[in-house]
């Protein structure tokens, strides 16, 4: 028994907020181990002996009470579980440790309407840190005999626990299967990040095309997994990880369902178009007023070159300055705490607006593209996807500098052929659904 | 391992491997667009002269240079040198050609164009009247407030109207190499309170001038290619009226190695302006015989021209074998039998009732 | 598992990628009345060997060509897949030599040869390494991207015809003795020898191939027709490229843009690098097949290399041209002899097979 507590003690002696109480239990001597700082350990207390109370009414022994209490596990498990917010309960006779759910401080945020998504119809819930309530939200959209979870936890220093779940009526066994062995054959590895599970379940970390599709809503969750995806939930990562991701996902929404079929049809277009603008819009620029003006218009040629007039800097010089600053504005807003944020809006604003023009470091025109292409990158689903169009469109003007027109219609080729070419568990990116009878698009 | 190396360099060559070069990069208010150019054909060289909007602050300015040269190419060229950018062709709306220059012919000119593909085969050709210093100078002093003006007066949504004949350069050079068609060119002066005035057309006959027709037979020409008479006022004594459709329906036959055409073209009206007694029944036979009579003038001079303007050669091109196709301007154009009707219909008399 | 629609999309985009530059040049050049006549000719031989290509590839379902000439032994895998890899090879870097130089001489005329060259290549070699599965796919979102400007562009160009040049009808057969129409045929046979490479990628249904190349009739007819008829066989026959100059000529004002070839001729160029990365990768199926040991990556790599040092080789549009003239033999032995030597071998295996049954 000594050498069992001692062992724990040993674990976490350094830790201010770790307790071990001495106590009895229908008077038998009893440890109490935990964390202050995840257990509230006097109302615990006060919990198990009314259960204990409850217990000898129908007069069980003790064994049958601590059963009733929690489970059995060995030092290794127990020390985890305290790690996990549980209270480990020792006996000091017959060395046992009983692992027993406590009353926990209440450490967790409660369900509340997305912040990194909008909904304009639909169910305003999101997810939250825990996953067992992101499950029980799942649970609670999909009410199906089908949907099946398993739960993984990896990391040998760093614990951490994974759910996986997946309709077993329309999902593929074989993507299951796949993504339970990757994950399995893993085990070992630290996962604290996204970027650190898609490297475990065997992704290179170097595309730039996002291996998931996350999203806050367990009403998106629910709609991917009645197309055949396996969802993830990563504990503490407030969002589900859908996968496989495919190109389809950056232009629907499963609210769009929610609108009558022409609308939705036009917003699913609008949103390719928005990509589509992002990626050609600035390269267009350079490629006209630069490589190829033949193709404008004499009218809009002459008005372009007045608005050019006296512009110290070729045009491609010009458009990567002021796509870098809209980029930094961008990244600040992010970073700034929302009291300050908006006077990083006024002051680009400005700067944007009409300093530069006004200064002659940039044409007018410039900043209408520029605007134009940021309103149309947000058209995109996934605050991920626009990242990668917005790197995208880097190639496309660096190209377009070269090439002129032809550098842009061979970015896209090359873009078209990236994406073609990526697969994860042997499923195209370009495939419309995944379901298990493989309707296959594209 | 290897082969996602492979496709990554790839991919970065891809991306940044002519990084080093910038070959055509020339931005935009660096180049000088010219939208007008007139050519003049002195002795051995060609005179070029180049209308430039030159944007500033607040107007369009205009600029005119004057270059001459061996070819055109040396002669802008020689623009090129002398000015602070470089002039590029590439917007080029309209060519002026001298009237000499065109009487002496304009094939040499039109195949350099369309070889080089600088100009875009869509440019109008115009047949300047006058000297081309006076006519730009002209132009330019009375353009001096408003924006670039000159080919506005060509654009068909904006002051075209049908008695201006539009050829663009790829028409014209068809003409000169295909066996049964001509085009018509615009001719024009500087106007003495407008910019420009229209004088009429030059009849072109494989890239030469060899006539000129009013601009109420341009009118008819126009009519007869049912791009037409859209919108037209139509003047006579006794009243003016307005052609709003036309449609020509030609029949033609080949008898023993002589064209027959007979053609009949209909034309709807609305009357804008009617003197007292003049019936619709007067209006329109008086319409009708004063267009048949002009119809009958313009094709007697295009005729004796052996100039094929009005494309006629292109319905015998089944009757005459290949061979012989070569010889339609000399051998049966001149033979051709023209028979032609016209035929008004008046389709309303506007607000105020007319006697019928 | 079906993929008509991958392979019909593929079939499509690389034809019209061929006919719009060449092929009514040749065809123009090669007769001076009649052209429909010169034009059937091909078609119809076109489709008699796709008809008897499909037919003997049929005899061997889930088998490609290389593995059915190695099924039907050494010679015979000599005799037919040498000449088709020099072909392939050859046509690579005709293709890219040739379309570079189109290239500069419609836009681009300050920019050198070997940028454009490396571009084409570079960018058709990253998705031949990617493998059949992206070509195919590639081909698919390109169709989507640009088969809608190539088709607005194509009908616009009607805008011009007149169509009395459409006469005289009467066509002699003179052009049987000339050069370019024997060229012509470069339209008609680059595209079609994939069928036999993607079998056990893709399956595809026959009747679906035959509809997609008769939809393609219009197209060869109309290349060859609209400069025609807009210009006149006199003044088309003194152009290089009839199409991309008839293309200049469309003049839509609401549009934004001026020059409309631009898109058109740029879509078009897309399809391009479809094609040459289908080439590239048939290529490599060959060499492959024959030295299996060397990682397929390393010999893509090695093939554009060396096409690309060609390329850098051949100083002028004649030298293409030659290079055409010469091509045209073996283009012939590929067009025939490989459709009918694929049906003749599957006759016999499944005459064979029969006699082994019973």
């Amino acid at each position: 028994m000594d050498a069992i507590l001692s062992e724990i003690t040993n674990k976490f002696a350094e830790n201010e907020d770790f307790f071990i109480e001495r106590s009895e239990l229908l008077d038998v001597p009893v440890f109490f181990l935990g964390f202050h700082s995840l257990i509230d350990l006097t109302k615990t207390k006060t919990n198990i002996q009314r259960n204990i109370n409850h217990t000898i009414a129908t007069k069980a022994s003790l064994e049958d009470c601590l059963t009733l209490l929690g489970e059995e596990k060995n030092v290794e498990d127990a020390a985890l579980s305290i790690l996990e917010g549980k209270l480990i309960i020792c006996l000091e006779v017959d060395s046992k440790c009983i692992v027993t759910a406590p009353v926990s401080k209440p450490l967790n945020r409660s369900i509340e309407p997305p912040t990194n998504e909008n909904v304009l119809l639909g169910s305003l819930n999101s997810f939250t840190e825990e996953l067992e309530a992101n499950l029980g939200l799942v649970r609670k959209q999909i009410l199906s005999e089908h949907l099946r979870s398993k739960s993984f936890t990896v990391g040998r220093t760093q614990k951490k626990k994974l759910s996986l779940l997946y309709l077993e009526d329309s999902t593929d066994r074989k993507l299951v299967q796949q993504v339970i062995k990757r994950i399995e054959a893993n085990q070992e590895k630290a996962i604290q990040n996204i970027q650190s599970l898609a490297k475990a379940l065997g992704f290179s970390s170097w595309g730039i095309v996002s291996k998931f599709n996350i999203t806050e809503l367990p009403q998106e969750a629910v709609f991917y997994l009645k197309k055949g995806r396996v969802v993830l939930f990563l504990d503490q990562f407030p969002a589900a990880l859908i996968l496989p991701k495919l190109l389809w996902d950056m232009f629907v929404l499963e609210s769009d369902n929610n609108h009558p079929a022409p609308m939705m049809i036009a917003l699913r277009l609008l949103r390719i178009f928005g990509a589509l603008i992002t990626l050609i819009l600035p390269g267009l620029y350079v490629a006209l007023v630069a490589i190829n003006p033949e193709i404008l218009q004499i009218e809009l040629a002459l008005s372009i070159a007045k608005s050019r007039e006296g512009v110290p800097y070729p045009a491609f010089v010009e458009i990567i300055i002021m796509l870098i600053v809209l980029e930094l504005i961008l990244e600040a807003s992010a970073r700034l705490p929302k009291t300050i944020g908006p006077t990083i809006t006024m002051v680009g604003g400005i700067i944007l607006g009409q300093a530069v023009v006004e200064a002659k470091l940039v044409s007018n025109l410039l900043i209408i593209i520029l605007a134009a292409t940021t309103i149309a990158t947000s058209t995109v689903i996934g605050f991920q996807n626009l990242l990668t169009i917005r790197l995208c469109k880097y190639a496309m003007v660096i190209l377009a500098s070269i090439f002129g027109v032809l550098g842009i219609i061979s970015g896209l080729v090359l873009i078209s052929a990236y994406l073609a070419s990526i697969k994860s568990f042997s499923i195209p990116f370009l495939h419309i659904q995944s379901t298990k009878d493989e309707a296959d698009h594209g | 391992m290897m082969v996602k190396f492979v496709r990554t360099s790839l991919l970065i060559i891809c991306i940044t491997l002519p990084l080093s070069g910038c070959w055509d990069i020339k931005d935009i208010n660096h180049r000088l667009l010219p939208v007008t150019m007139g050519i003049a054909k002195q002795g051995e060289e060609y005179e070029v002269i180049l209308q430039i909007p030159q944007p500033t602050q607040n107007t369009t300015k205009i600029k005119i240079v004057k270059e001459t040269g061996k070819t055109i190419t040396q002669a802008i060229d020689r623009i090129s040198m002398n000015m602070e950018s470089s002039v590029e062709l590439l917007h080029l709306r309209i060519i002026i050609i001298d009237k000499e220059t065109a009487e002496l012919g304009i094939a040499d000119i039109l195949s350099g164009f369309i070889r080089a593909r600088e100009v875009s085969s869509k440019t109008l050709l115009v047949i300047c009247d006058e000297e081309l210093d006076s006519f730009f100078a002209n132009v330019n002093g009375a353009m001096e407030s408003e924006n670039i003006a000159i080919f506005d007066f060509f654009e068909k949504d904006k002051g075209w109207t049908p008695h201006i004949v539009l050829t663009r350069v790829w028409e014209a050079f068809r003409s000169i190499h295909s066996y049964t068609i001509d085009v018509a060119i615009p001719i024009v002066a500087s106007g003495e309170s407008t910019i420009i005035s229209h004088v009429g057309s030059a009849v072109m006959k494989k890239g030469r001038m060899v006539d000129r027709v009013t601009s109420d037979e341009s009118l008819l020409f126009n009519t007869f290619h049912g791009e037409g008479a859209e919108g037209k006022i139509e003047v006579m004594d006794k009243a003016s009226v307005l052609i709003v459709d036309s449609a020509v329906k030609n029949k033609h036959q080949f008898v023993d190695n002589r064209p027959y055409l007979q053609c009949q073209i209909n034309i709807d009206v609305v009357i804008l302006e009617a003197q007292k007694g003049a019936t619709n029944e007067v209006i329109k036979n008086d319409l009708e015989k004063a267009l048949s009579n002009r119809f009958k003038e313009l094709f007697a001079k295009i005729q004796a021209n052996k100039a094929d303007i009005l494309g006629l050669g292109q319905y015998y091109r089944s009757n005459i074998p290949r061979t012989k196709l070569k010889e339609w301007r000399t051998a049966y154009y001149p033979a051709l039998t023209l028979d032609v009707q016209f035929h008004v219909d008046i389709r309303n008399e506007g607000y105020i009732k007319n006697p019928s | 598992m079906d993929k008509s629609l991958h392979v019909i999309v593929m079939y499509i985009l690389t034809h019209l990628a061929l006919i719009f530059f060449v092929y009514p040049g040749n065809i123009i050049d090669s007769t001076t009345q009649g052209h429909w006549a010169a034009i059937f000719i091909g078609v119809a031989v076109h489709f008699i060997f796709i008809y008897l290509y499909m037919k003997g590839l049929s005899f061997f379902p889930k088998k490609d060509l290389i593995s059915i000439y190695f099924g039907a032994g050494k010679i015979v895998s000599i005799i037919f897949l040498l000449p088709l890899a020099c072909y392939l090879l050859m046509i690579n870097i005709i293709t890219i030599r040739a379309y570079s130089e189109i290239i500069t001489i419609v836009f681009l005329s300050n920019t050198p040869l070997w940028a454009i060259m490396a571009l084409l290549l570079s960018i058709s070699t990253f998705i031949a390494i990617s493998g059949i599965e992206t070509i195919f796919r590639t081909g698919i979102l390109l169709m989507i991207l640009f088969l809608p400007p190539v088709l607005f562009v194509f009908f616009a160009s009607f805008q011009n015809v007149d169509w009395h040049y459409f006469l005289p009808l009467n066509s002699d057969l003179g052009f049987f003795a000339k050069r370019e129409f024997y060229q012509s045929f470069f339209a008609f046979s680059g595209g079609f020898i994939f069928l036999g490479f993607v079998q056990p990628y893709f399956s595809y249904s026959r009747k679906k191939i035959l509809l997609a190349a008769v939809a393609l009739v219009p197209f060869f007819i109309f290349s060859v027709y609209i400069p025609i008829l807009t210009f006149g066989q006199a003044t088309a026959s003194l152009f290089t490229l009839p199409y991309v100059v008839v293309v200049d000529t469309i003049n839509i004002n609401w549009l934004m843009f001026d020059r409309v070839t631009m898109f058109f001729l740029l879509s078009l160029i897309t399809f391009i690098f479809l094609f040459i990365s289908l080439i590239q990768w048939k290529t490599v199926r060959i060499i492959n097949k024959c030295i299996p040991a060397v990682n397929s990556v390393y010999v893509i790599v090695a093939l554009s290399l060396f096409t690309y040092l060609v390329c850098l080789f051949i100083p002028n549009w004649k030298e293409v041209k030659n290079l055409f003239w010469w091509n045209s033999m073996l283009r012939f032995y590929i067009l025939i002899a490989i459709p009918i030597s694929v049906y003749m071998i599957g006759l016999h295996s499944k005459r064979g097979g029969k006699q082994n049954d019973g």
